[in-house]
């Protein structure tokens, strides 16, 4: 019984703590909700900090952020929980296409306004989706992939090795795609691998290394986002084959995490700036929030850009959020 | 002399002992439930959101999965035993039906190639099952150790089927998106979880199997010596446990409209957890159905409690962290004298 | 003259109410042997555990080398000399010789680091000592019963000892090993140090022991020097009085209902007998006789090596338990808590666990149905319990062993194997479970009574058989047998005619 009742004491400290936090009254604040699906990967926490922000920048808005941790049932019963709440905006960054559509469908019955950000769905139940050109930056990868090995080879010939996020994801099915596009235009370019890794770090430093232990030669490795390539760096350095090979990212974050850092560094050859799309999300948001008959397009583009050891410290300047 | 028992109770527990813990977790919930309430935030007409019917079935619902896993762990755990497997066999069954569902066509009519496909994920999931309940009962290894080994090698197999991708099933016409339809609805699963544990609860109660369940857990010895059929009892049990973890999985891959071999992690914990949370001891031979679902009940609204309060979902695990902890403490301090 | 070492007096100690040691007392001389003797449950064992300070005792004084001393736990009688080795070995078999001897040891200062050549030099003094010839590094597991009792002695003399306790030294050893055993006591005893020597076993204690003490019902009955006594009165002074019996029932037996013949298991050899319709057969024997492998072989728990079995003639295998129950053998386990009951389940469902097939045989458990077949046992069982939905732990002892009975008689069984019945209950109770069996002889069935309790097999049993090491030793008629008889055959291989 004792335990009972210090359990009690808990929870009402626990209920005290909550209740804080919740508003009732006083002037028209606009709560907005975004679901992130991973705050444990790096371009995902520059998206809420940007977002946090420029959010408050407005004044007039409260931002609520809830973080799904990689998994898609937790990721709907947050957006359901949501949905109860009735926020006046509701932004996804969906975990996964399939999984994610179903609630955000019910989101748009409940008449509630949804931003789709930086990631697509199986359905357009959505307001509008805010990304970037994934294939485009597949593309510009693969060109200059292209480029490096004729400069090694004097022709267009080499192996590479892609390393792969999560397979449900259209950003990663985009990249892949449009480095495809160029890569089969030269048949001597060869994808001797390409492993998922999940986005994650540790995970592309296992598999590379695996790869590493089967391949005798490799020449590029092309990672779908930075940490991935870091991460494809750190086990070829520490099997000592680092030099044999360069490493391509994708994302272009700032701050010293991100992976211009890593290009000025010298770790990274190249890599190709994902734009957070949160800049253009939360534009369109205030838009939409401010001024009711506002009819915000079905999709916004945010074009990407290439970072080389040329313009990268000028581009680490623009980028970093303080 | 004697006291004659009345007719025998629908879900109560045989001793006052156990029913005297189911009533604890029920006051226990009934307790987080009025706490739930008291710091609802409201919607703009002043009625509190936790209320809300469509709250109070979502909660239902993001239980489901993991409370019909539970209704089955209830029977493992109350022979003594453990399976940390169910996840994993949650994974392999997502895959498996949605394997057959975008794969097969057969050129027959959709209710049968659903059908056909569900039966599948349930055939392999109880024979991952019931492979290591044999291994249980005949080696008499460890279960803890066996479903450790299980959970691994099961995982492996799902992601060898599916080739450690994600199987998309999707909105339009075909059977796979029929299925989905079908099987996501809320009544559905909600459904699916209140006849299963109906089931559950009456075959632990009025059966002799449930008898026989209980005096394992309490004591495999004195079974023996009374006859009882010890391997047949264990090889049911895990075998009941991956079907019901196979249940889950294809609820779920309607659910997420996807087969994902990479779903289920860290799920036996939590249907663990409510079993726990709900009475039964992990010793075995004492433990209800009814404790289960309030177990499971009581987590479902804590986390709905937290998130409509915004609470940082890091700080939920901590929450139900010392609940778990909580509800076993109390338990014990009124334990029958041996 | 030998001085007096260690004096022990008024030692009284219960156990849950039921007395086990009162006003016991003992006392030893330096350099001497002296054998601690006594039925099973006299209490030898509570008495040395007290000694070397493994159990605390209710009251009592005890005096080493005259001065009164206080033992609060093991390691205060280790510093007084005084040294234990068990029946069953307290070694660790995971860990070497030396690492044995070492552990909580005082003579050996263990510091923060572990020292493995003084570890192996401390060992080697002692294993020497015992004649032990072993490399101290070698784990206790790879060594045979004879050299871990030596490690044991070993160890015992390497916290100086003076007083050594051996707990039933020779029962897992064999001839050559017994005679090493015995050389290094006569070479302890030169050494003046003081050995307590609980055993059974006649021929050893009047071989190598100087004086004897008699244990009988928790007390100290008598002491005397080995010269100036025979085995027989040994074995009177063991026994006590004739007891008065209640007047045996006259009993009509049938035709023989169960015959065993050459039954062999891991535990028992060539055993054969024949249970009658209304007779009661008692087994009487030491602990670790056979007398529970008996039972496991007829119920069908331990598989049969060889031998045949006839149930009213016809031939029959208790291949498994479920076979054994439908032939219609039943067993009541000997320790009703480990063995028998479901601690946490109801009386009523304790009552039929063994029997749910016949009652449900759709495999719906109906309650009334449960209730009306239990019913009528509770009647006859004279069971007390305020509800059948209660607990089965929260009963007295003799309730319990009445449910276990009860869960035997709902098939209505021929033949009944009873592992003492009426362990741990109290005197009541007991009359109350004799009442029973008369009844069931009466009712014609076949009942096998096992009892460590000679005076109660005498009272109800028809024939008695006698076993000692997984064989039967003698047979009985109860009506013209003794006490002594049965003692005898139950402590002596058979070749034993001088012992009659």
């Amino acid at each position: 019984m004792r335990a009972a009742a210090l359990g009690f004491i808990v929870l009402s400290l626990l209920a005290i703590s909550c209740s804080r936090s919740s508003t009732k009254g006083g002037k028209r604040q606009f709560v907005v909700a975004f679901s992130q699906c991973n705050n444990a990967e790096p371009y995902r926490a520059a998206q809420n900090a940007l977002m946090q922000k420029r959010f408050a920048g407005a004044g007039d808005v409260r931002l609520v952020i809830s973080d799904a941790q990689q998994d898609n049932s937790k990721q709907i019963a947050q957006v359901e929980t949501f949905i109860r709440e009735r926020p006046d905006l509701l932004i996804v960054a969906p975990n996964e296409r399939a999984a994610l559509t179903a609630v955000m469908g019910e989101a748009m019955d409940a008449k509630i306004p949804v931003i789709c950000l930086e990631r697509d769905i199986l359905q357009p139940y959505y307001t509008t989706y805010v990304h970037s050109d994934n294939v485009g930056i597949g593309r510009m990868a693969a060109e200059f992939i292209k480029n490096y090995l004729v400069k090694k080879y004097h022709r267009p010939k080499g192996n590479v090795v892609e390393m792969r996020g999560l397979l449900g994801v259209e950003g990663e099915i985009s990249r892949y795609n449009g480095a495809q596009e160029v890569f089969k235009q030269y048949p001597d370019i060869k994808i001797v691998a390409d492993p998922v890794a999940d986005w994650l770090q540790a995970r592309a430093k296992d598999r590379m290394t695996e790869v590493l232990r089967a391949q005798s030669s490799i020449d590029v490795v092309y990672g779908h986002n930075d940490p991935m390539a870091v991460g494809a760096y750190l086990a070829a350095r520490e099997l000592g084959r680092e030099k044999e090979m360069i490493f391509v990212g994708v994302d272009g974050l700032g701050g010293p995490a991100g992976g211009i850092k890593k290009v000025m560094d010298g770790i990274l050859a190249a890599t190709f700036v994902y734009p957070l799309c949160v800049n253009q999300a939360v534009d369109v948001a205030l838009h939409m929030l401010h001024d009711p008959g506002f009819q915000p397009q079905k999709q916004y583009v945010v074009p990407p850009q290439p970072v080389t050891p040329q313009n990268a410290a000028q581009l680490y300047q623009k980028l970093t959020v303080e | 002399m004697t006291a004659i028992p009345k007719r025998a109770s629908f879900f109560w527990g045989k001793s006052a002992g156990e029913r005297r813990d189911v009533s604890l977790s029920l006051a226990a919930l009934i307790a987080i439930c009025l706490l739930a309430i008291a710091i609802s935030p409201t919607a703009f007409d002043g009625s509190r959101i936790f209320l809300e019917l469509g709250n109070l079935t979502d909660i239902l619902r993001q239980v489901s999965i993991i409370g019909i896993i539970s209704l089955a762990m209830t029977f493992v755990i109350l022979t003594g035993g453990i399976d940390l497997s169910v996840g994993s066999i949650l994974a392999l069954s997502t895959s498996v039906v949605a394997l057959v569902l975008t794969h097969w066509n057969p050129g027959g009519a959709q209710p049968f190639v659903i059908a056909v496909a569900m039966l599948a994920a349930l055939a392999v999931s109880t024979a991952a099952g019931a492979f290591q309940g044999a291994v249980i009962a005949l080696f008499e290894v460890q279960p803890f150790v066996v479903t450790l080994a299980g959970m691994i090698g099961i995982r492996g197999l799902a992601k060898w089927l599916s080739n450690n991708a994600n199987i998309d099933i999707g909105f339009g016409r075909d059977v796979a998106s029929t299925f989905a339809g079908i099987f996501r609805g809320k009544s559905v699963i909600i459904g699916c979880y209140i006849g299963l544990a109906l089931i559950f609860g009456l075959l632990l109660s009025w059966t002799v199997f449930g008898r026989h369940v209980r005096a394992t857990g309490d004591n495999e010895r004195a079974s023996r010596y009374a006859g009882l059929p010890i391997r047949r009892i264990k090889v049911l049990v895990y075998a009941l446990s991956g079907l019901l973890s196979g249940v889950a999985g294809i609820l779920y891959a309607a659910e997420n409209h996807q087969g994902n071999p990479n779903s289920g992690i860290a799920y036996e914990l939590d249907a663990i957890a409510a079993v726990v949370i709900g009475g039964t001891r992990l010793s075995g031979g004492k433990g209800t159905i009814l404790g289960t679902i309030v177990g499971t009940l009581m987590i479902g609204v804590l986390t709905n409690m937290l998130r409509l309060n915004n609470v940082d979902s890091n700080v939920e695990m901590m929450v139900k962290a010392v609940i778990i902890i909580l509800a076993v403490a109390v338990q014990r301090q009124g334990r029958v004298a041996q | 003259m030998p001085q007096e070492i260690l004096r022990i007096s008024d030692v009284d100690k219960s156990y849950d109410g039921v007395r086990a040691l009162r006003g016991a007392g003992f006392s030893l001389l330096a350099g001497e042997v002296h054998a601690l003797m006594g039925e099973n449950g006299a209490g030898k064992s509570t008495l040395s555990k007290i000694i070397a300070g493994a159990v605390r005792a209710d009251r009592g004084s005890l005096l080493i080398d005259g001065r009164v001393v206080t033992v609060n736990g093991p390691l205060d009688a280790q510093k007084l000399g005084i040294s234990i080795i068990y029946q069953e070995l307290d070694l660790f078999p995971n860990l070497t010789v030396a690492e044995n001897m070492a552990i909580a040891n005082h003579q050996f200062a263990e510091g923060g680091r572990v020292r493995f050549a003084e570890l192996d030099r401390f060992a080697e003094r002692f294993l020497k000592q015992v004649g032990l010839s072993i490399s101290p590094r070698r784990p206790v597991a790879s060594l045979s019963i004879g050299e871990m009792q030596l490690v044991a002695i070993a160890r015992a003399l390497s916290m100086n000892a003076r007083i050594i306790i051996m707990d039933e030294p020779t029962s897992s050893l064999f001839d050559d090993s017994v005679e090493r055993l015995f050389r290094l006591i006569s070479d302890l005893k030169s050494k003046g140090v003081a050995i307590i020597y609980v055993s059974h076993k006649m021929d050893e204690i009047f071989r190598i022991c100087d004086r004897v003490t008699v244990m009988r019902d928790g007390s100290t009955v008598g002491m005397r020097a080995i010269a100036e006594i025979t085995p027989a009165e040994l074995i009177r002074m063991m026994v006590g009085r004739e007891w008065k019996a209640r007047e045996r029932p006259v009993r009509q037996t049938g035709d023989a209902l169960l015959a065993v013949s050459g039954l062999t298991t891991r535990k028992l050899r060539d055993v054969s007998f024949e249970v009658r319709k209304g007779e009661v057969l008692g087994i009487a024997g030491l602990v670790g006789a056979g007398r529970s492998s008996l039972g496991a072989a007829l119920i069908g728990l331990d598989k049969w090596k060889r031998g045949q079995m006839t149930l009213h003639g016809r031939p029959a295998r208790p291949d498994s338990v479920r076979k054994a129950f439908k032939l219609g053998l039943r067993l009541l386990p000997e320790d009703r808590k480990l063995q028998g009951l479901m601690m946490q389940m109801s009386v009523l469902e304790n009552c039929t666990i063994a029997d749910l097939g016949q009652l449900a045989p759709d495999g719906v458990v109906r309650r009334r149905r449960e209730v009306s077949a239990v019913q009528p046992l509770f009647l006859h069982l004279t069971l007390k319990a305020a509800s059948l939905r209660a607990p089965v732990g929260t009963l007295s002892g003799g309730n319990q062993q009445k449910v276990l009975f009860a869960r035997c008689l709902l098939a209505n069984p021929e033949v009944l194997f009873l592992d003492d019945p009426t362990r741990g209950i109290d005197v009541g109770a007991k009359e109350d479970i004799y009442a029973i069996i008369e009844r069931l002889a009466e009712q014609g069935k076949g009942v096998i009574f096992v009892s460590s309790e000679l005076p109660e097999l005498l009272r109800c049993c028809d024939r008695i058989l006698v076993m000692r090491e997984g064989e039967i030793t003698a047979r009985f008629d109860a009506a013209t047998a003794t006490q002594e008889d049965i003692m005898t055959f139950a402590t002596n291989p058979v070749s034993s005619g001088e012992f009659v």
